[in-house]
């Protein structure tokens, strides 16, 4: 079985530097493949400005219809209504 | 010189960006060749294609490269990904299609066989034959000559999942060649 296998690891050593002794790349294949990279590369950008631009102004948007159908008179953070307070200052009911 | 707080100046950038076409373009220069013959022996139809697409993956990717000692080794595990990505791919497309249609056959197998002994396109025949692990662990030990650790780490298994690629593998061609003769 070793021997057989020793014979077929050589086989398959010469049959697979045959087979790709024969594969032969086509000529100016890297101008070819830069330019590919180059356009995919654009446009993914291009897709995020505009993704970026779309999810910008969307919050934008929301936050601006928000502000606009808010109370006016209401205060959110400072209140002019006076807080009531204890006369006699006790903490709770017995 | 432009600066933007929190970005590098345009200039860096820049000079960034023609390094890295540089490197690139001297990594292309010496791992096309044998990676369109890798992808072409693990059986990709389109081996130019998937070797062009594992550059851009690189092209992408290159500021987060560790070194660029690592770029051929990310490089052939993206070859091997996409190759069996494809070739699975075929695998269903053929599922669904009509019967009666001639069978997919592997792009080395067509043209170039005919150059071949007879031993050798049946020990091509064979290898075609394997499940595409098997094939790929023998394609990387016996045409890379690479060590088990790296054949694992291009196909992102385990090393001893490696050596069980290989035995099986090796045995089927093994009791397939004994056959022949």
């Amino acid at each position: 079985m070793t021997g057989h296998s020793h014979s077929t690891e050589e086989q398959l050593r010469d049959a697979l530097d045959a087979l790709a002794a024969e594969v032969r790349p086509t000529p100016g294949a890297y101008r070819r493949a830069r330019a590919d990279w180059r356009r995919r590369e654009r446009k993914r950008r291009l897709i995020l400005a505009i993704l970026i631009a779309v999810v910008f102004g969307t919050a934008n948007a929301v936050g601006l219809w928000a502000l606009n159908h808010s109370d006016g008179n209401t205060h959110v953070i400072f209140s002019d209504t006076p807080v009531r307070q204890d006369p006699l200052g006790r903490i709770g009911q017995p | 010189m432009e600066y933007v707080a929190g970005m590098p100046p345009i200039g860096l950038a820049v000079t960034k960006d023609l390094e890295r076409e540089r490197a690139i373009a001297a990594l292309f220069d010496e791992h096309h060749l044998p990676l369109v013959r890798l992808a072409a022996l693990l059986g990709a139809d389109d081996a130019e294609d998937i070797v062009a697409e594992a550059f851009y993956q690189l092209y992408r990717r290159w500021r987060r490269l560790r070194s660029a000692d690592a770029a051929a080794a990310y490089l052939r595990s993206v070859v091997c990904n996409l190759t069996r990505m494809r070739i699975r791919h075929l695998q269903v497309v053929r599922r669904h299609l009509e019967h009666g249609l001639p069978p997919i056959e592997h792009a080395a197998s067509v043209e170039v066989e005919a150059v071949l002994r007879d031993d050798q396109r049946a020990l091509v025949k064979a290898i075609n034959d394997l499940p595409s692990r098997q094939r790929e662990a023998l394609v990387l030990r016996y045409w890379l000559d690479l060590r088990e650790r790296d054949i694992a780490s291009a196909m992102g298994i385990s090393a001893g999942a490696v050596k069980a690629h290989l035995s099986r593998g090796m045995a089927s061609l093994t009791s397939k060649m004994e056959e022949r003769t």
